[in-house]
């Protein structure tokens, strides 16, 4: 069965961030023979006055095929591991979604997007969980994290929300590299133009400092934009973190 | 903890620079939450807490230019 396994609200200012928690999960995950995650992604919501959180509020989400019989094993192990690891003065949340049973994605898609709106409650979210049957749980201080927890299984569902954890590496000569040749790195699905125009497989792309994928359409999806300057030189470069930043 | 919001914004990439360059307490946040192209940036800080319109610097340095 596919799950998303989504955490928010973990850390501190001095404490790893929540996406390395995410990562070792989902390393824990296939250490155990639980299964196989995915890529982990990172979801931004909503900043405001009346939201608690550390320095950017954000949520992480991955998903992952398990064994049915190994579901109640991930939760358990999930909901330890945030309470054994999470930084002192969090207040760190647990949704995990099996997608199978989930009757209607649209209502889970819907509250990750009004977690980037607007001022959400814990009891908003709670309501939501037990309405779509989902595992919600707080593991320390206020439990505030649950909501976060929640939003991101929405947004990564959604599919269209967030960027990828890590930057990805190529060996690549020079720092130029083929369409084709990106296309097949393990964690690009797809390499796409910011705007939307035609990238063919034999165009060539230069690399920029950091490479980053983000999710749309479900997909991790490279972005490039065209580079300006000389005309026989590479058609697209890599976005910058700038470029990246809105996602 | 007093924060001193800063009057950069979210988009001062310049300026986000030239103070970070002049900090003593700059520290990397984790990668996923860097947003700068330089590296050391206050836009890239751990110590940086994003505001609805800014950010404010959770070791209450003092912005200036």
């Amino acid at each position: 069965m596919r799950i998303l396994i989504s955490i928010d609200d973990t850390d501190n200012l001095e404490s790893p961030g929540t996406g390395a928690l995410a990562s070792q999960i989902a390393y824990d995950l296939e250490s155990n023979c639980w299964g196989k995650s995915s890529f982990v992604t990172r979801h931004q919501l909503l900043v405001h006055p009346d939201i608690p959180y550390t320095s950017h509020n954000s949520a992480m989400c991955f998903s992952a095929d398990i064994g049915e019989e190994c579901l109640d094993r991930v939760i358990t192990y999930a909901a330890n591991f945030l309470e054994r690891e999470s930084a002192p003065g969090s207040d760190p949340g647990l949704c995990v979604a099996v997608l199978d049973r989930l009757q209607e994605s649209g209502e889970l898609i819907r509250f990750g997007q009004a977690a980037k709106q607007s001022v959400l409650t814990k009891e908003s979210a709670y309501e939501r969980a037990q309405q779509l049957g989902l595992h919600l749980s707080e593991h320390g201080g206020t439990g505030q994290g649950v909501i976060g927890a929640l939003a991101g299984a929405g947004l990564r569902l959604g599919g269209n929300d967030g960027r990828l954890k890590g930057q990805l590496s190529f060996s690549a000569p020079g720092g130029i590299i083929s369409v084709a040749a990106l296309a097949g790195h393990d964690m690009i699905d797809e390499v796409r133009s910011l705007d939307g125009s035609a990238v063919a497989d034999f165009d060539m792309v230069r690399l920029g400092d950091k490479v980053k994928t983000v999710l749309l359409d479900g997909r991790s999806v490279l972005l490039v934009v065209a580079t300006a300057g000389a005309s026989d030189g590479p058609r697209w470069q890599t976005c910058s973190r700038q470029l990246l930043k809105k996602y | 903890m007093i924060q001193h919001e800063a009057d950069l914004g979210r988009n001062s990439w310049e300026g986000a620079a030239r103070i970070a360059a002049l900090c003593a307490t700059f520290h990397p946040d984790d990668e996923d939450e860097q947003i700068a192209d330089d590296l050391l940036s206050c836009y890239n800080c751990r110590y940086r807490r994003w505001t609805a319109v800014s950010f404010s610097c959770c070791k209450n340095m003092p912005f200036t230019n």
